[in-house]
């Protein structure tokens, strides 16, 4: 029943789906580290996650934790270490709901 | 030439054709039209160049341009540059098709007079207006004088419209979304004297169901009935109630079922298949089982199909004891079970919180030689993740990515869920680029699931209730 939960979710409400795919100017941080001027949300995990794998940053002793290097922490509040899990809420930061 | 009696109508034409074309292309049996009608809505293009003639070059019987001068300025030159003409009439049709998939009706009707002019050895045979007859359906808006124009002059030209030119009619009209036309042609043929057969009216009635209200189809139905003695078959019937079982209306079958009987019919196989599909449909697994009973008394011998909706059902409504006598009963009766079959009887066991079984299921079914597909693979992960045994279904999960199985959206988001439970984030995102990577799911869809699962599991630690 989940395909149809989801589809419900989606087409109740577009603006979520919107948020999530619509092309957003972004500030000077993230213009940096993604090296384009606009993305999506969406666009802007992937690359992130695969920034990530590509430079190995996963801890090799729990790979749920990431130990960022500099670029990283440029684009995750400074952390020097930050979980898998938040991942998706730090890089929400960067996308603000925008009044329309 | 000169109207013949209806009776003549047809012997006439296939004296024509033979005549005409030495290739065997007599007016197709009923049987044989839906295999024959692909092939004449094929992409245009191609056809041409494919077989139909070799002596001469393929490329210049593309018509980019949808000018008629410029097709005639093309046709003149191609039977002036070749010494011997094809006398193959499938040339000549398949050059009007591709002139008439980027023009218009009129257009087309021009160059067809200019390509009889100018080569007298081409005579237009049937299909050669029914490459009109499907055009001017294509051109068709709310009123059908296109198609009254075609026919008119496929009867002056000495080809009444035939059944074919009647299922050929509707198809086209049908597909293009012009059902309401396609029912006003069908009637006005039938009181002239090509009304359709049973295939074209059962597309009809399929399509109806499909694309329009009940009421639509019902009354089409009726007037059929009223009108031209045209009665609905055990075929139509059993199309019927597949539609109002899909729709989930009970009470519609059930009288369909008796209108079936009092026309004298005895629901067959199909039937009965349709019937516990139904139930499946309405979540009432539980009532295959009344209906196979039914089957047994009527003396109807059920098929794979049978057996498949009935462990189906079964195993949906939780008796998965009773399904897995039915693998058995099915066995002996000389069926070989499908993936279908097992992967239904897996989710009845999954349902039963025995995913263990399931999987042993699964070694027995490739031990008979009959391959998972992806629904049976998917099935397992989610019981299997639903009964906690992850590490399991991550060796299924390996297993899965080997034979680059595609994930479902319900196990997809099943598994993330485990993972996340179980505090094995990182191989949670690895199932992310998986499904990415696989075209399983969409990037959003993906994501969407991956986001929510790990809010879920905040909160969840907030609340202490995961590690």
């Amino acid at each position: 029943m989940l395909p149809q939960r989801m589809k419900k979710v989606m087409t109740d409400n577009p603006k979520k789906l919107a948020n999530l795919i619509d092309l957003v100017n972004l500030p000077s941080t993230l213009r940096e580290f993604m090296g384009q001027s606009q993305t999506s949300r969406l666009g802007c995990f992937k690359r992130v996650w695969s920034y990530i794998k590509e430079n190995n940053l996963q801890d090799p002793n729990n790979k749920n934790l990431v130990n960022c290097d500099e670029k990283l922490k440029s684009v995750l509040l400074g952390k020097p270490q930050v979980e898998l899990t938040e991942l998706p809420t730090l890089i929400k930061l960067h996308f603000p709901k925008q009044p329309r | 030439m000169g109207k013949l009696p209806p009776s003549l109508r047809s012997a006439n034409f296939a004296v024509n054709t033979l005549i005409k074309t030495p290739s065997p292309s007599p007016p197709p049996p009923p049987t044989s039209k839906p295999h024959y009608y692909p092939k004449k809505s094929q992409s245009p293009k191609k056809k041409p160049t494919s077989n139909t003639e070799p002596q001469l070059p393929s490329s210049i019987v593309a018509f980019d341009s949808t000018s008629l001068s410029d097709a005639k300025t093309l046709f003149n030159s191609l039977i002036s540059n070749s010494r011997n003409p094809t006398s193959d009439n499938k040339f000549y049709n398949a050059v009007l098709q591709s002139f008439s998939s980027n023009s218009t009706l009129q257009d087309s009707i021009f160059f067809l007079n200019h390509m009889i002019k100018v080569h007298p050895p081409f005579s237009p045979d049937r299909f050669t207006y029914h490459v009109l007859l499907i055009q001017s359906c294509k051109s068709v808006d709310l009123s059908l004088s296109p198609v009254h124009q075609v026919l008119n002059l496929m009867t002056t030209n000495g080809f009444p419209p035939n059944k074919v030119s009647t299922d050929i009619a509707v198809r086209t009209l049908c597909s293009s979304g012009h059902e309401e036309q396609a029912i006003e042609l069908v009637k006005e043929l039938s009181s002239k004297d090509s009304p359709p057969d049973t295939y074209t009216y059962n597309f009809i009635v399929r399509h109806l169901c499909k694309n329009r209200p009940l009421s639509t189809m019902n009354n089409f139905i009726k007037e059929m009935r009223e009108g031209f003695d045209i009665k609905p078959d055990l075929v139509t019937y059993t199309i019927m109630i597949d539609n109002v079982c899909n729709s989930k209306n009970l009470r519609e079958a059930t009288r369909l079922l008796g209108v079936l009987s009092e026309e004298g019919y005895k629901p067959d196989c199909y039937v009965y298949n349709t019937i516990m599909k139904g139930y499946c449909m309405l979540s009432q697994g539980g009532e295959v089982l009344g209906v196979y009973k039914k089957m047994q008394e009527e003396g109807v011998k059920p098929d794979l199909v049978t057996y498949n909706t009935l462990i189906y059902g079964l195993s949906k409504s939780g008796r998965v004891k009773d399904a897995k006598k039915f693998l058995n009963v099915m066995m002996e009766e000389g069926h070989v079970p499908d993936a279908v079959t097992y992967t239904s009887l897996m989710n009845g066991m999954c349902r039963e919180a025995d995913p263990l079984g399931a999987v042993a299921l699964l070694e027995k079914m490739e031990a008979r030689g009959c391959a998972p597909n992806s629904c049976t693979y998917n099935t397992l992960l989610h019981g299997l993740c639903k009964g906690r045994l992850l590490d399991k279904g991550m060796k299924l999960f390996d297993v899965m990515k080997q034979n680059s199985t595609k994930l479902e959206t319900g196990s997809y988001g099943t598994f993330l869920r485990a993972l996340c439970r179980n505090g094995r984030v990182a191989e949670a995102y690895d199932v992310f680029d998986y499904a990415i990577e696989s075209k399983s799911l969409t990037d959003v869809a993906a994501y969407t699931t991956l986001e929510s699962t790990l809010k879920w599991l905040k909160k969840a630690r907030e609340q202490g209730l995961v590690i």
